[in-house]
């Protein structure tokens, strides 16, 4: 008697286009246990989701095709050429553009040391003003840091400290226009005049506690003089007035 | 240590000592100056002593000996006009000794004390001037920390000044402009406290009826 009660039982179940899962929503007990409308739930994001990835896939496809063809006909030409002649410098020929233009502005002095390698490293002081910190790649400048010119600028051990941050908000916010202006100044194929227009640029901040905002004429805004240069310019702004 | 600023606030009219350091504060606060403790600028004077003197007859010098309390291991001695020296904190020991040359002008203390402010990077110190149980004045002092040229940031404290003393900010002080581009020193600083209070010694002791 139970196989003939098991036999009518397993049959309605196959019928079900939902198959097995059809039979939750059978379930009397579906109020206390929302199972079966999480199920469908579950089921509707993840068609959503299969759908989007496809569009995706299609996309970037197409995308990825035409970037691996460009590097595929470039880079065999360029790569070899490119990168040696400007990441690869010898370190004379970096010494001397340094020179050059430590001589080229008299009241910007510019100390040069190896202390880890063939990578240069600049301490750059600035008048009466600030000193700036430059980590040096070949001739591309990887990080500044400017601090105050009563600042100290070593560690306990008598290396340059490059990692800590100005004591002063001025030379912070300073730090972050001289990054953003590392940015801005790439020219690949040439890199010392990258560092010169970027010294050139440093030198406007002799006037950093001198200079009124070109814009509201001010001199302070929110406790700070006018930190930015403009890079073509080289008027000082407060950061908020030179857009 | 940076450029540094010391001035005389004038006691508002209808107004005590107190009242007006309140006003001055509020100020610095809606300004968004955050409190920093206290601040204490205290100042001995020494006469040299009659047996030093020389046949010529020449008048008595005045030596002040002060303090700082943002310099505490530091101690001041400096003639009016004359050079300053610093020296240890124990320094005051070694006056006592030079009794026979320095005579310690008693009552003739000095001192401004009060509330220390940072607003970005500059700090202003707000104090009530006290010569022995009375107060004579209101001294401000404002120091821009980044920078060490006087001339150079003299126009940017000067606004910094004036957004909340008004029209009372101080004219250009006489130690900036003998410096010209060399480095401001807490010497600087000593030598403006000590003009200030010696204004202070000379003017009418304010009427009682505005202490209290």
């Amino acid at each position: 008697e139970l196989e003939r009660l098991s036999n009518l039982v397993g049959k309605p179940s196959e019928n079900h286009p939902l198959h097995n899962s059809g039979l939750l929503s059978l379930d009397p007990v579906q109020d206390k246990t929302p199972l079966y409308s999480q199920l469908l739930q579950a089921y509707k994001w993840s068609n959503k989701l299969q759908y989007h990835t496809s569009l995706a896939s299609g996309l970037l496809n197409q995308q990825s095709l035409k970037r691996s063809a460009n590097q595929m006909g470039v880079s065999a030409k360029r790569r070899p050429k490119a990168q040696p002649t400007t990441l690869v410098l010898p370190p004379h020929y970096i010494d001397d553009v340094i020179n050059r233009i430590d001589r080229m502005f008299p009241e910007m002095s510019i100390h040069l040391s190896r202390p880890n390698g063939t990578s240069a490293m600049l301490l750059v002081t600035l008048g009466k003003v600030l000193k700036v910190i430059v980590v040096m790649r070949s001739l591309f400048i990887d990080r500044t840091i400017v601090k105050g010119f009563h600042e100290n600028v070593y560690t306990e051990d008598g290396k340059l400290d490059i990692w800590s941050k100005s004591n002063y908000q001025v030379f912070q916010k300073v730090t972050d226009h001289a990054t953003t202006a590392l940015l801005h100044y790439q020219l690949p194929q040439m890199p010392d005049v990258v560092v010169r227009s970027f010294m050139t640029w440093l030198r406007s901040y002799m006037k950093l506690f001198q200079a009124p905002c070109q814009r509201c004429g001010k001199f302070l805004q929110d406790g700070l003089p006018p930190t930015w240069r403009d890079f073509r310019t080289l008027e000082a702004f407060h950061d908020t007035c030179r857009q | 240590m940076g450029v540094t600023c010391v001035s005389q606030m004038p006691v508002a009219e209808g107004k005590s000592v107190q009242q007006t350091v309140e006003i001055l504060t509020r100020k610095l606060e809606l300004l968004g100056a955050e409190k920093q403790g206290t601040f204490c600028v205290d100042c001995e004077t020494y006469h040299t002593a009659a047996s030093t003197m020389g046949s010529q007859g020449q008048a008595a010098k005045l030596m002040y000996v002060m303090h700082n309390s943002e310099y505490p291991l530091s101690c001041f001695a400096l003639f009016e006009n004359g050079p300053c020296l610093i020296a240890d904190a124990n320094f005051d020991i070694l006056m006592v000794k030079l009794k026979g040359f320095f005579q310690n002008a008693k009552g003739n203390k000095i001192e401004s004390r009060g509330t220390r402010y940072q607003y970005c990077d500059f700090l202003v110190k707000v104090g009530t001037v006290t010569m022995g149980p009375s107060a004579r004045g209101i001294s401000v002092e404002v120091e821009y920390c980044p920078c060490v040229v006087a001339t150079d940031c003299w126009n940017l404290v000067m606004e910094f000044m004036q957004s909340f003393m008004g029209s009372h900010a101080p004219g250009i002080p006489s130690v900036f402009s003998n410096k010209h581009d060399s480095i401001y020193s807490p010497a600087d600083t000593i030598v403006q406290y000590m003009e200030l209070f010696n204004k202070i010694r000379k003017q009418q002791q304010v009427p009682v009826a505005g202490i209290r």
